[in-house]
Order: structure tokens, then C-alpha cells, then sequence
């Protein structure tokens, strides 16, 4: 029997009686180290990404949230207890760390969808072109296009960055440079700063109107959660 | 699960609020958060993550297809 991982929580003896995990398992509270991991057990050596399973995750993550704030773990994680132990003691003081940075906040989700084509208008002599030249000329509109949609998300990520800037602690900017969906950035809130953060976009919104949003929260904050990426940006490696 | 949700001017039509409620909820779950190397260990069952024609926040579906070609070369 493995342990499927949820989450790790802080000043948390112990757990809501109506929390379910995956599966419908019982989910109990595994502390080592000062730290406490929230898990279930889990028949089985891989879990189906179902939907059932996905919100089954989310739903114990969101459970907590209204009591603490977890720090998330990615769908999937099913280990042993043993691998688990060894995880923590190896990562414990980055995950103390990271609980500290994101106490008392939660995650806002930005998305913003531009409908604007980026690619050129054809060149006017294209009936013209011979098919090599053609073939290159369609190619050199895409690659120009799809820099300029991604100076355009850059730009766009700026100016609601400086929006909100002063009413969040960290922001995850993730500029998407090959579709509609422009920006999708991540906002960590401190929970008493929620409500101006809300303003603070509602206002932005206002000023671009020809830009689609899409604000969802409060979340645990997911966006917020990654510390092996992080030590490969301090350190260079993983 | 209780999200605020705002959809801005336009094209908002074909966008189910709770279509996107689940979309929000599988882009957090299965794209971020802690990960325990190694120790990812997830089937992609009947496909019912995707929603292809919501063209909004397709990353999700990418990530898990992304999963069972890893998988599916480990085996070959």
C-alpha cells in the first residue's frame, strides 16, 4: 500500500473529519521532522488522471485553505512511506522555508486571452511567389508573429504587474507565446490584502477592455510550490 | 469548491462557468506543486480532461499527454 501525497500544512494537530482523498480513502496527517504532510493510503502503483481523481486532490487542498495555507503537491505523487521520510529529512529545511514565504497567503490566477492575429498581412505580390518562396515568406510571417505576440505578452504581463505590484508579496509570470492565451500568471496575496487585490484588477480590467480575463482564486498557492526549481536557479543544478 | 471567476467583454458565450471552474482546477493540480522526483506516477484513463473545444487552457491535457509518451517510451 502506497501513500498518496496531498499537501504540507503547518500548526495543524489535526484534520477536518469531512475531508475525502482520492478514491474516497481517509486522509490523515503524517508529521516528521516539525513537518506534516497530509496523505492518503492508495491501492495501486499509478493513479488515472480522471476527473474524479484531479478534484478529489484539489478538494482536499481547498479544504485546508480555509484553515491554514498548504503548500500543494503536484498530482500524482504516490509514494512509499519510506521514500516519503527520506523526501522530507532531504528537503526539510527548503520546505520550511518555502511554508514561511507563503504563510498567510493565497494564490490569485490571472489568465489573459488576446484575440488580435500578430501575423502580418501577406506580402501584396504573394500569388506571385514561386512554392519555395511562398513556403519561406509564410514561414518568415509566423516566426515574426509569434515574436511579436510574445513582446506582446511581455508587455501586457508589465502593465498588470504594475497594477497589483504593491498589493502582492510574489508573482509567477508565465508568458505563453503560441496561442490566444497570452499571459497566465500566478499572484501570492497575503489573505488580508485579498480584497484590494480584487480591486486592483477590477480596475486594470477597465483600461483593456479589448483583452479577455480570466481571475480565479483563492487558491493554495500551486504557482508558489516548485523548490527544486528554485535551487536549480540558486545553484545551477537539481 | 467556491472561485471567484470573471470573464471580461466578448466571446464569453461558449465558456461554461463551470467548465471553466474544472479547467482552472486542472491547470493548478496537474501543472504545479511540490514534486517528488521520481515519484510522479499517473495513468491517463478515459480522457475526460479535455476539452478541446474551449481552445483556453489546454496545458493541462498537453502535460498528461506529455506523461503517457514518457511513459509509453519507457516501455518501448
Amino acid at each position: 500500500m502506497k501513500l498518496y501525497v496531498y499537501c504540507l500544512v503547518e500548526g495543524m494537530d489535526e484534520l477536518p473529519h469531512s475531508l475525502k482523498g482520492i478514491a474516497g480513502a481517509a486522509v490523515r496527517l503524517l508529521s516528521w521532522e516539525k513537518v506534516s504532510l497530509v496523505v492518503s493510503e492508495f491501492a495501486g502503483d499509478a493513479v488515472a488522471v480522471t476527473r474524479e481523481n484531479a478534484l478529489a486532490h484539489a478538494a482536499v487542498v481547498q479544504g485546508l485553505l480555509e484553515r491554514t495555507t498548504p503548500l500543494p503537491f503536484r498530482f500524482g505523487a504516490l509514494v512509499t512511506e519510506e521514500q516519503l521520510q527520506n523526501y522530507v529529512s532531504a528537503k526539510r529545511e527548503a520546505l520550511q522555508v518555502k511554508l514561511e514565504q507563503v504563510r498567510g497567503c493565497v494564490e490569485m490566477s490571472v489568465k489573459i486571452i488576446s484575440d488580435r492575429d500578430w501575423t502580418e498581412e501577406p506580402a501584396t505580390n504573394i500569388g506571385h511567389e514561386k512554392p519555395g518562396t511562398a513556403f519561406l515568406s509564410e514561414k518568415r510571417r509566423e516566426i515574426l508573429g509569434g515574436e511579436a505576440r510574445a513582446q506582446e505578452a511581455k508587455r501586457v504581463a508589465g502593465w498588470l504587474e504594475g497594477q497589483v505590484r504593491e498589493v502582492v508579496r510574489e508573482i509567477d509570470f508565465k508568458p505563453n507565446t503560441t496561442s490566444k492565451l497570452i499571459v497566465a500568471s500566478g499572484y501570492l496575496v497575503e489573505r488580508v490584502r485579498l480584497d484590494e487585490f480584487r480591486q486592483k484588477v477590477a480596475a486594470a480590467r477597465q483600461h483593456r477592455p479589448e483583452l479577455h480575463f480570466l481571475v480565479s482564486g483563492p487558491w493554495a498557492p500551486y504557482s508558489f510550490a516548485n523548490i527544486d526549481l528554485e535551487f536549480k536557479t540558486h545553484f545551477g543544478v537539481s | 469548491m467556491s472561485f471567484e471567476q470573471i470573464i471580461v467583454s466578448g466571446n464569453s458565450d461558449s465558456l461554461e462557468e463551470s467548465e471553466l471552474s474544472l479547467l482552472e482546477t486542472l491547470d493548478h493540480v496537474l501543472n504545479r506543486g511540490l514534486v517528488i522526483a521520481g515519484e510522479i506516477t499517473i495513468a491517463v484513463a478515459d480522457i475526460d480532461l479535455i476539452f478541446i473545444g474551449l481552445n483556453v487552457m489546454l496545458s493541462s491535457v498537453e502535460t498528461a499527454q506529455e506523461v503517457l509518451r514518457n511513459r509509453q517510451a519507457k516501455t518501448e
